[in-house]
């Protein structure tokens, strides 16, 4: 049997896994302008919350993951409140805001292993039920995750290109000096990207949970696997992020037909090298 | 009655007086140039009267309300509303939403829920008809002109529906057509009662369109009064005009 339909569905799995962490870091990305790893913490944070829930409490997964995902969005927005906000505010550049990001992500994931060990944990049923299709296998908790990654891109398609929200948006992206002088609440708007980022960065840290389990150590995997996909999609570009997502699953799995496994971050960072050497701007340039 | 006051305005920069104990004051419904040589302080006064930068000392009264500091998400409450020397439009939005977003739901969820109406596509469309711009309401704002993106910034400005409008060499670069739409388009404000201050380089245009006219130089107030008085002053065409 031809290993190529499985090759094609675990690059898509990737490519949607990618895309749901791109989605939320390019959004936050596009308004804020600096490199947020503690997007990558969020996930883990979520993943944890759904675990903490289900082992403490017994909730059941669609519960503890609303909870989760909430969990991650709150504590985004107080992050962006405490940390990066007054940051902004004392003019501080990207670089500051990203080793503060740094500072920040490292003690979220101290606190993760201190309450939860660095053990690797299961969320939800490791015997999920598998499909067969073109002769490829795919779980359900899989299926989820190409789902999910079609219906945040068109959730935040709609909010972006449909709403009052979504131009401004666009506008504080474009010049958010200018933004906040013909009236655009700023702060409130880029409080809310930062919820709604943090939130989808939840949602795919609970995804990724169920698929291939969690860690406290995971986070760092999530930041750089959504920050080489934004990059070279077209950093701040919602759409550009999608692309990257799926050349680097395809890029990853592909890569790694007839070589170990191992190979695949190296295969991701190839990538990025080629990209910020050749095409700074990514895909889409923006 | 007066709109703006300033009393005793100062800013530095890195240890260089932009700005020098300036006071003046604009009447409303007027139009005020103002004028002076390159690095004289009159961009850096329209950016502390637009609250982009704070200034050192002094004190800014808009209205009868005197502001110990003026933010720049306070200008639209305050009701001034600006256009800038080196044009900032959002570039990689269109023309149309350009403009859109200035009547956007100031309620952040409101905002996030609501889509533009039929009555703020019909505000914008009746601007766009204004500033000549109506058939590129779909293009990309960096598509457009150097003159087009001006006339899309004063559009920008027109829907904040401000009493106070700061015009940064709105003039520069155009052609006389343009320029003709952007002094129709002040001669109307004036005509509405709104206040236009009018950053200009060209004396034609100080004369033929503003009431009074304050002078600068290093950051200080030089003249001020009616441009056929003030023009003519020695001390002005010494430093203005080099004569």
């Amino acid at each position: 049997m031809s290993i190529l339909p499985q090759l094609i569905i675990n690059s898509i799995i990737a490519g949607a896994t990618y895309t749901l962490i791109t989605l939320g870091f390019n959004l936050a990305y596009g308004t804020t302008k600096f490199l947020n790893a503690v997007h990558g913490s969020l996930a883990a944070v979520a993943g944890y919350i759904v675990f903490f829930l289900g082992r403490s409490f017994g909730l059941s997964i669609v519960p503890s993951a609303a909870l989760g995902i909430f969990g991650a969005s709150v504590l985004g927005v107080v992050i962006w409140r405490l940390v990066f906000r007054p940051l902004r505010h004392r003019g501080a550049s990207p670089a500051v805001l990203f080793l503060s990001s740094l500072g920040v992500f490292t003690m979220i994931q101290a606190v993760l292993a201190i309450l939860f060990t660095s053990q690797f944990q299961q969320l939800g049923n490791v015997g999920s039920p598998r499909y067969e299709f073109f002769g490829a296998v795919i779980t359900k908790p899989q299926v989820i995750i190409i789902l999910a990654g079609i219906f945040i891109f068109a959730t935040l398609f709609i909010l972006l290109n449909k709403t009052m929200f979504g131009k401004a948006v666009k506008a504080i992206a474009d010049d958010e000096e200018v933004a906040r002088i013909i009236g655009i609440q700023t702060d409130s708007v880029t409080t809310l990207v930062f919820a709604i980022s943090s939130g989808i960065a939840g949602l795919a840290g609970i995804l990724i949970g169920i698929d291939i389990g969690i860690q406290p150590t995971m986070g760092l995997w999530v930041f750089l696997e959504g920050a080489i996909s934004a990059i070279v999609g077209g950093i701040g570009n919602i759409y550009g992020g999608v692309l990257g997502s799926f050349l680097l699953g395809f890029a990853e799995n592909f890569g790694i037909w007839k070589i170990s496994g191992a190979w695949k971050p190296a295969i991701a960072f190839g990538i990025l090298i080629v990209f910020l050497t050749l095409r700074p701007k990514g895909i889409v340039r923006n | 009655m007066n709109i703006i006051e300033a009393k005793n305005l100062t800013k530095h920069f890195d240890g260089v007086l932009a700005i020098d104990r300036l006071s003046f004051s604009v009447a409303n419904g007027t139009i005020t140039g103002i004028i002076g040589p390159n690095g004289s302080g009159k961009t850096t006064l329209t950016n502390i009267l637009s609250g982009m930068i704070p200034k050192d000392n002094g004190m800014i009264i808009i209205d009868g309300v005197a502001l110990e500091r003026l933010k720049s998400y306070d200008a639209r409450r305050y009701g001034i509303a600006r256009t800038f020397q080196n044009v900032r439009v959002f570039e990689q939005m269109s023309v149309l939403d350009n403009l859109l977003v200035v009547v956007t739901e100031r309620n952040v969820w409101g905002a996030l829920f609501e889509r533009h109406g039929e009555y703020h596509r019909a505000r914008v469309l009746e601007v766009l008809e204004r500033i000549g711009l109506r058939d590129k309401q779909t293009a990309l704002a960096r598509t457009l002109s150097y003159g087009q993106r001006k006339l899309l910034e004063i559009g920008r400005a027109l829907l904040t529906d401000a009493r106070v409008y700061l015009f940064d060499e709105p003039f520069a670069g155009l052609f006389p057509e343009m320029a003709k739409l952007i002094v129709t388009i002040i001669h109307e404000l004036k005509a509405d009662g709104k206040t236009v201050i009018l950053i200009e380089h060209n004396m034609e245009l100080i004369r033929e369109l503003c009431d009074t006219v304050i002078v600068m130089d290093s950051g200080r107030l030089l003249a001020e009064g009616a441009p056929k008085n003030v023009l003519k002053k020695r001390e002005v065409l010494e430093a203005y005009l080099g004569e």
